[in-house]
């Protein structure tokens, strides 16, 4: 065992904090500051707003930004509706219930390219849908779900893969939420005579609160990052804001543009995580 | 036992210093960055070399901005690590404009004979920038059975041969046909992020219709084109805009004709020989227009072991590695000597193609720009004009006006006269 004394001690919190400080700095830290530099610099190489001004004239960045909302608002409510049925379907602990609880999980084991593919195997013209409802008798050509002028049906291909890829992370937090709350307040429930309604909205709803919050966040931070599944099943046709960042680094080289679609996603994703924290804070954890 | 412990402090010593002395040589390459490319290149290709002349070769795989950063920062540091590149004609011409290549004037292989055309290229302003070590082209891949919807007037001969009749406007007469005899459009283009769908724009289409690359985006001539792809677009496979290669499209028999690069189709010739023909790009007004993509291998400024790059060219150059190329990757040899080493079968039906549309006589050949850090805005100008007249349906004149703006002013900037 080893003795330290107690001037060592008194820095032995501060060298443990050491490693991951010194990752974060350089990993983190450093492209976090380059990234605002760059995104606040002229071509000239003086502070100047020019990088705005250039992104808000564009009207592609407005076709993305209005595409990235149209995604959150379709797929973070169906998400977390779908999410909490299937978790208080699976915390009712019917018989087989664990085997229902691996099927639902499975996708979080998927990367977001593997469900694009998945998905893009399924919907194409030559995918299985088409393949089974031609073998059915139930139409005679493919129907085309994307493609050529085909990206509203591409938008609700890729909402339908995001739901199945995504909705297992927000089902597991509520899951584990449910099952921490104690049967004593149903059983208290019971004895005032509440009905199933009213025990889901007074006593499962708000102590699910802090941890629909959370899911809330993630899921609608990661809606706004939303950028594989979009890019491979519709390529730039839906253009989206996290996909013009890597089309402005990687195809265009335009490390300013690039850099300031990137300021603009994380200035969205703090209002956003901001604007939950406040309206979703349980009023019985204020103190 | 101190004997004994010497003696291996010895050995190590000695295996240490072999070890050392074998140097690796890096070499960075733009092409063959795809991860089954990249294992052939690694443990085929330069296999073979280090099998042979025992030098061991570190294969770097890394895109055009990436490599332009690293020369440019090793050149300037004079720390150069980078013994041998593989990159386009345009890149080269870049870095060498920007003295980042060594002349090659005194490189010379005399068992081997490089193509003209490309040999002419290399050499840039009296300057050997780089041997010829692959090229390639676009072209069409059809499937067979896509004969049988050939329009009046129109033979496989046509087709095949490069003759006058194999038009734009038979190309669209073939995909009409093909749409109503199978209620599906059987034409493919590979429209996706990754694919080189901005090739056809600015490479074939637009030289085939206007003469020029960007020099007449807003003629006359280019108005005609872009109504000419408003038509052809009811025919094209709406999967097109996810495909970033044809071969697969092909091989489903997604689609009957496809246009990509002969890497990007290659596959679906191995896989099945009998089905696929391999055919020239079809002719617009002004001729036939096609990009020739042509890689060279160079040598940086300052570039350590430079005997040992030479051998590694010398090696990469020669008749046998050049097949073994076009097996694996699809590239077409740049010596003469390579040609009578193909085999027959789906390498032969490939080079037949090629060689047609070389050797069309109403060729207009269009190269790559060198454009370095401003390529990408050039390509996605063709994509975005595209995608806004004949997707969105913007006004024709305004859009092209705008957007040939853009590109003189593109050209302008990289100093470079418009194609």
């Amino acid at each position: 065992m080893i003795a330290f004394d107690s001037r060592e001690k008194k820095w032995i919190p501060y060298l443990l904090f050491l490693p991951p400080l010194i990752y974060l700095i350089g990993f983190v830290g450093y492209p976090l500051i380059k990234v605002l530099q760059i995104t606040f610099t002229s071509v000239e190489g003086k502070f100047s707003l020019e990088n705005f001004i250039i992104l808000t004239r564009d009207s592609t960045f407005w076709k993305a930004f209005k595409n990235t909302l149209y995604f959150l608002i379709a797929i973070v409510p169906l998400q977390v509706i779908l999410a909490f049925l299937l978790a208080l379907f699976i915390n009712s602990r019917f018989k087989g219930y664990m085997t229902v609880l691996y099927v639902i999980s499975i996708p979080l084991a998927l990367s977001d390219v593997s469900a694009a593919l998945m998905s893009y195997n399924i919907f194409t013209s030559h995918g299985f849908l088409n393949k089974f409802l031609m073998k059915m008798g139930f139409i005679e050509y493919p129907i085309y779900f994307f493609g050529l002028g085909l990206s509203s049906r591409a938008f609700w291909v890729i909402v339908l893969t995001e739901l199945w890829r995504a909705t297992p992370l927000v089902f597991i937090i509520l899951l584990a939420s449910l099952q921490v709350i104690s049967k004593d307040y149903f059983e208290a429930a019971e004895v005032f005579g509440f009905n199933g309604w009213q025990k889901f909205f007074h006593i499962t709803l708000p102590l699910t609160m802090p941890s629909l919050q959370s899911a809330l966040l993630i899921r609608t931070l990661f809606a706004f990052q939303i950028f594989g599944v979009v890019w491979l099943l519709s390529g730039r046709d839906i253009p989206i804001l996290a996909g013009e960042v890597y089309y402005q680094q990687a195809e265009l080289s335009n490390f300013r543009m690039a850099a300031t679609y990137g300021f603009i996603i994380a200035l969205i994703s703090i209002i956003i995580s901001w604007f939950y924290i406040i309206l979703l804070r349980s009023k019985h954890l204020e103190v | 036992m101190l004997k004994r412990l010497a003696a291996i402090l010895i050995i190590s010593l000695l295996l240490t210093s072999t070890a050392l002395a074998q140097e690796t040589l890096n070499f960075a390459s733009t092409q063959m960055v795809p991860a089954a490319e990249q294992l052939f290149a690694k443990s085929v290709l330069l296999k073979g070399f280090t099998d042979e002349y025992g030098i061991n070769v570190e294969f770097i795989p890394m895109e055009y901005p990436d490599l332009f950063t690293r020369l440019s920062a090793e050149v300037a540091a004079k720390k150069v690590t980078i013994s041998v590149v593989g990159e386009l004609h345009g890149g080269l011409d870049l870095m060498n404009a920007q003295s980042l290549m060594d002349d090659l004037s005194d490189v010379e292989f005399t068992d081997r004979t490089f193509i003209k055309a490309l040999e002419d290229y290399s050499i840039i302003a009296d300057r050997k920038v780089y041997l010829p070590w692959m090229q390639a082209t676009f072209v069409m891949a059809v499937n067979k059975k896509a004969l049988a919807y050939l329009p009046d007037g129109l033979t496989i001969g046509d087709v095949t041969g490069a003759s006058e009749k194999w038009t734009y406007d038979a190309l669209l007469n073939w995909a009409k046909k093909l749409n109503e005899g199978l209620k599906v459009p059987k034409l493919g283009f590979p429209m996706g992020p990754k694919g080189l769908w901005h090739r056809f724009l600015h490479g074939s289409i637009y030289p085939s219709f206007t003469g020029y690359q960007a020099a007449a985006f807003d003629s006359v001539r280019a108005v005609e084109m872009w109504e000419y792809l408003g038509k052809l677009k009811s025919y094209i496979h709406p999967s097109s805009t996810v495909w970033e290669s044809m071969d697969e499209p092909l091989l489903k028999e997604e689609v009957f004709i496809a246009w990509d690069h002969t890497a990007r189709v290659k596959n679906a010739v191995i896989e099945k020989p009998d089905d696929f023909l391999i055919v020239p790009s079809p002719r617009g007004p002004q001729g036939r227009g096609y990009i020739t993509v042509a890689v060279g291998l160079a040598i940086p400024a300052g570039a350590p072991q430079r005997d040992k790059a030479i051998k590694l060219i010398d090696y990469l150059t020669s008749p046998a590695v050049q097949v073994k190329i076009l097996e694996n990757v699809g590239f077409f040899p740049t010596i003469k000597e390579a040609e009578g080493v193909i085999p027959e079968g789906a390498l032969r039906i490939l080079t037949n193609g090629v060689l047609a549309q070389s050797g069309a006589p109403d060729s207009v050949i269009a190269m790559i720009p060198s454009l370095g850090a401003k390529a990408g805005e050039f390509t996605a100008a063709y994509r975005d004009a595209f995608t806004k007249i004949v997707i969105e349906g913007a006004d024709l004149k305004t859009t092209i006006t705008s957007i040939a703006d853009k590109l003189r002013a593109i050209f302008a900037e990289v100093g470079i006269p418009l194609l």
